[in-house]
């Protein structure tokens, strides 16, 4: 049995020992918004937010994230159905294509901007460079951070 | 152009539920029941097989383990020949061949039973060498079938007698290898029954054609399944073949109950097409006045164990072998050849981005030759209005390859690579390639496309169209163009695409023939329907005739006096009625074909592809000649689009197509020996990331195509082509070293630097 803070809510689950964080969100959780890419921690499509850092769900076993504190991609939506900045960015900016990283690139930009209010687009591109995306070619997503940033101050 | 969806950098219809993680691909979807399957692979790459199931099928939770002999149907699938097997009999003809397919409770006993089946494999020797493969005595992938799959001869003038009359010449090999798509969503799929129709979900570019498939493999009607398209993970021409929906549909079909699989990243490599390996030799003739004037080229390419696309592949690859360039004598042969490798199909670009890695860098060989500067030589050459394709195709329209050229030359002006130069141990350089590529199936082969448009109770417009949305956007510019007979933005449409049920077929989101051939079909539905509704307005107005009725943002009115209006709204309420008895909705279905000829079997002439796509890149590399490390400094892409129909999603487009070029040319590799992949995850198979891609300039450049919808043309692969020529003509022009087979890797960069050294020396 252990605990887990998962998007704010408390759950008590009960997991083998063989169990990665990536399938008690899946299949125990229903948090299909976290996705599986490689199973090997190269393509970053399973990020999520751990204590504040970005981490790959897939190379995580659940038995070890005892008392963790978890965002997924569903945990950035607002009860009101407002956007976190990243993602309104991502929208504006024409960052999304197939969608299949977009889960795991918006989580890691939130933590780059959580960290630091203006990066530099070569800080964007380090800050993302663990989660491969074959579609956008990375140029809009470094446009939207940036443009995620702006919104951000915005909101202040 | 006063245009109000068309031209709009409208925001991507799907995106909110993408970024939201609401979106769902198959693997997302769970069903209460289901059970779990598993596919059993060749392990060795030619071999007669024996399959013994009886011990792993006695594993406590297996449902059922399906092989050969399960099939329903007929045991074969393929897009053009139908040689695959959906569960290899007697033979595999590569590694990852499927044999078996295990269902079972759960996903860990599937694997276990996969683990438990026993397959005798009787080894036979394998041909992994086009070349060797081609030979009376090699060994024979299809029995009883020359390995020698497909030839495909152009012929124009007399290249021969040309070369005599040429002041410069330039003969030269190039290699590419098999690459992979690597789109991010591993194949995944689940099946289930309702009623007596089987209804498969999987991800695909062409689901009206799954449907076809699984209905032969299964021996049930075509009405009897049903297929439904969830989000694509992307796809880039890797979701063109069958890989999972038999076997998913025959075993929900036999079981009664839904059936899952998902492959894992390593699996997904061997399930799916690769890019045709291609050898090209290339001899390329000009006059000292810079005109080029022969071609003698070849190209072999390595189809692998399989047909897949390799006719339409092979044949593209030698159409578009002279490059966008008038050469009046040219003589190519294109070929096919089977192989026990990997098998290989379609890959954005499709013949045509193996191409340009040959003849644009033979126009920077002739062009130094000539003591001429590269631009200079390629615009004296390049097709323009009135030009002939090497197979007698006249370029009426549409042609802007000088202005695709002069941007990208215009963006670099002025940067003199010795000024850049950062330090000793690295240089700079700039290059540069253009190219061209036909869009649609080609050759006269039936290239169709149907919509629907139909007045919804509500007033709005409800689309149907069966058009698949990899990420390319198709969803945004398809409601975008049956937007713009309205006069409306797409609030207005409601959009159905993702059921083969409900929509006709509108042909595979292959070929960049989408935009083009899809938008055409569903203007002309949305027109057709906007007129139905006008002369409906008429009578509901109390008007003579149609005539001066206009539409925009949901309102038809008089323009003479624009008091007399009838909103959609109210318009649907009259002529549906609000009774118990509903009329039926009126609905407009139109057809769009591409027009192409067949070509001349003897001599290749013929219209094969309209319409034609041009594009340039411009590259600025930096090579550390200690390392023979490459890095992009700068970048410059220009794509003529015909028109664009959403700006944004053509510069998504040109950011993807040239971060793929990249990868082809200096990273990607599949380490294929023996047939065996060696790099099989995203650990050893390197696609570029954040930190690798430079920011990329994009010009988008328009000159409408009449026949396109408001003068579309697509461009999903033409964004790739002129990548990987560009990034190698600035390693040329950095250091002074030819590289003759991709990827160019920082090994073979110093190697090349040695050689010359040594030559220098000599």
């Amino acid at each position: 049995m252990i605990k887990l803070n998962v998007n704010g809510k408390d759950y008590e689950l009960e997991v083998d020992g063989t169990k990665r964080l990536l399938d008690v969100l899946r299949d125990d959780l229903g948090l299909t918004g976290t996705k599986e890419g490689c199973g090997e921690g190269e393509c970053g499509a399973c990020t999520v937010i751990m204590d504040g850092a970005i981490v790959d769900s897939c190379l995580l076993l659940a038995s070890r994230c005892e008392g963790r504190k978890i965002i997924t991609i569903e945990g950035l939506e607002r009860e009101d159905g407002k956007l976190d900045p990243v993602q309104q960015a991502f929208i504006e900016k024409g960052a999304v294509q197939c969608g299949f990283c977009i889960p795991g690139m918006v989580l890691a930009s939130k933590v780059i901007l959580d960290k630091n209010e203006n990066p530099t687009d070569d800080e964007i591109k380090v800050g993302l460079s663990g989660n491969l995306c074959r579609c956008t070619g990375y140029n809009k997503m470094v446009e939207a951070v940036k443009r995620a940033a702006e919104i951000r101050k915005e909101e202040k | 152009m006063g245009y109000k969806s068309v031209g709009k950098r409208v925001f991507r219809v799907d995106a909110r539920s993408k970024v939201t993680g609401k979106t769902l691909y198959p693997q997302d979807i769970y069903m209460e029941g289901m059970l779990y399957g598993k596919t059993l692979r060749s392990t060795v790459p030619h071999a007669y097989i024996k399959v013994d199931i009886s011990k792993a099928e006695k594993i406590d939770g297996v449902a059922k383990i399906f092989t050969a002999k399960d099939i329903t149907g007929e045991n074969h699938h393929g897009v053009l020949l139908k040689d695959h097997e959906a569960f290899c009999e007697k033979k595999v003809r590569r590694i990852g061949d499927p044999i078996a397919f295990v269902v079972a409770e759960s996903q860990e006993i599937a694997e276990k039973a996969v683990d438990k089946i026993e397959v005798t494999y009787e080894e036979i020797e394998g041909v992994f060498d086009p070349i060797e493969a081609m030979k009376e005595d090699s060994p024979k992938v299809h029995e009883g079938q020359s390995n020698l799959m497909y030839e495909y001869n152009l012929k124009k003038g007399n290249a021969e007698d040309a070369f005599k009359e040429c002041d410069v010449i330039a003969e030269n090999e190039y290699r590419v290898g098999m690459v992979d798509h690597a789109f991010l969503q591993p194949e995944a799929g689940i099946a289930y029954m309702e009623g007596d129709k089987v209804v498969v979900c999987v991800s695909s570019q062409y689901p009206h054609f799954d449907k076809l498939e699984i209905a032969e493999a299964l021996g049930i009607e075509e009405s009897k399944v049903k297929c439904l398209n969830p989000a694509i993970g992307g796809a880039f021409g890797g979701r063109e073949d069958i890989t999972l929906q038999i076997h998913l549909a025959l075993a929900a079909r036999t079981l009664g109950k839904p059936v899952k699989a998902i492959y894992s990243r390593k699996e997904s490599f061997l399930a799916h097409a690769k890019r045709h390996a291609v050898i090209m030799r290339c001899k390329t003739g000009a006059t000292k006045d810079g005109k080029l004037k022969a071609l003698k080229a070849e190209f072999i390419g390595d189809t692998g164990a399989y047909a897949s696309w390799a006719i339409n592949v092979m044949r593209k690859c030698g159409i578009h072998g002279t490059g966008p360039y008038e050469i009046p004598n040219v003589e190519i042969k294109s070929c096919a050849v089977y192989t026990n490798n990997p098998f290989a199909g379609a890959m954005r670009g499709f013949g045509a981005t193996q191409a340009p890695v040959s003849y644009e860098q033979q126009m920077d060989v002739l062009a130094e030759k000539l003591g001429m500067d590269p631009i200079e030589f390629r615009m004296k050459n390049i097709f323009r209005i009135g030009s002939h394709t090497a197979t007698g195709q006249e370029l009426y329209e549409s042609v802007p390859l000088d202005r695709c050229l002069e941007a990208v030359e215009g963006y670099f002006k002025g940067r003199s690579s010795d000024i850049c130069k950062a330090d000793d141990t690295k240089k700079r350089g700039i290059g540069y390639a253009a190219s061209f590529y036909g869009t649609g199936y080609g050759n006269g082969f039936p290239d169709i496309s149907v919509g629907e448009a139909e007045l919804s109770r509500e007033g709005n417009i409800n689309i149907y169209l069966a058009a698949a949305d990899c990420g390319q956007g198709s969803d945004t510019i398809m409601q975008q163009i049956a937007a713009e007979p309205f006069k409306s933005d797409i609030d207005i449409i409601n959009y159905f695409s993702r059921n083969t049920d409900m929509t006709k077929d509108s042909g595979t989101a292959a070929a960049s023939r989408q935009t083009y051939n899809t938008g055409n079909a569903v203007r002309i539905a949305a027109e057709k329907l906007k007129n139905t509704l006008l002369e409906k307005a008429k009578e509901q107005l109390g008007l003579n005739t149609a005539l001066g009725l206009d539409i925009s943002d949901g309102e038809i009115f008089l323009k003479t006096k624009k008091e007399i209006r009838i909103s959609l709204k109210e318009l649907a309420e009259k002529m549906y009625g609000a009774g118990e008895i509903e009329a039926e909705l009126v609905r407009e279905e139109a057809t769009f074909i591409a027009q192409t000829t067949e070509m001349d079997q003897e001599n290749g002439q013929g219209c094969p592809y309209w319409p034609y796509t041009f594009g340039a890149g411009g590259i600025e590399v930096e090579i550390d000649t200690a390392t023979g490390k490459l890095e992009i400094i700068d970048a410059a892409s220009a794509q003529d689009v015909g028109r664009a129909i959403n700006p944004e999603l053509v510069e998504g487009q040109m950011d993807g197509g040239f971060a793929m070029g990249y990868g082809y040319a200096v990273f990607e590799d599949l380490g294929i020996q023996n047939g065996r992949i060696k790099n099989d995850r995203f650990s050893g198979y390197l696609i570029p990331t954040a930190k690798d891609t430079p920011n990329l300039k994009k010009f988008i450049i328009e000159d409408p195509e009449s026949t396109g919808p408001y003068g579309a043309k697509g461009i999903g692969e033409p964004v790739l082509t002129y990548v990987a020529p560009a990034i190698l003509n600035a390693i040329y022009a950095a250091v002074g070293v030819r590289i003759y087979e991709l990827p160019a890797t920082p090994e073979k960069i110093l190697k090349g630097l040695k050689e010359k050294k040594k030559k220098q020396s000599v």
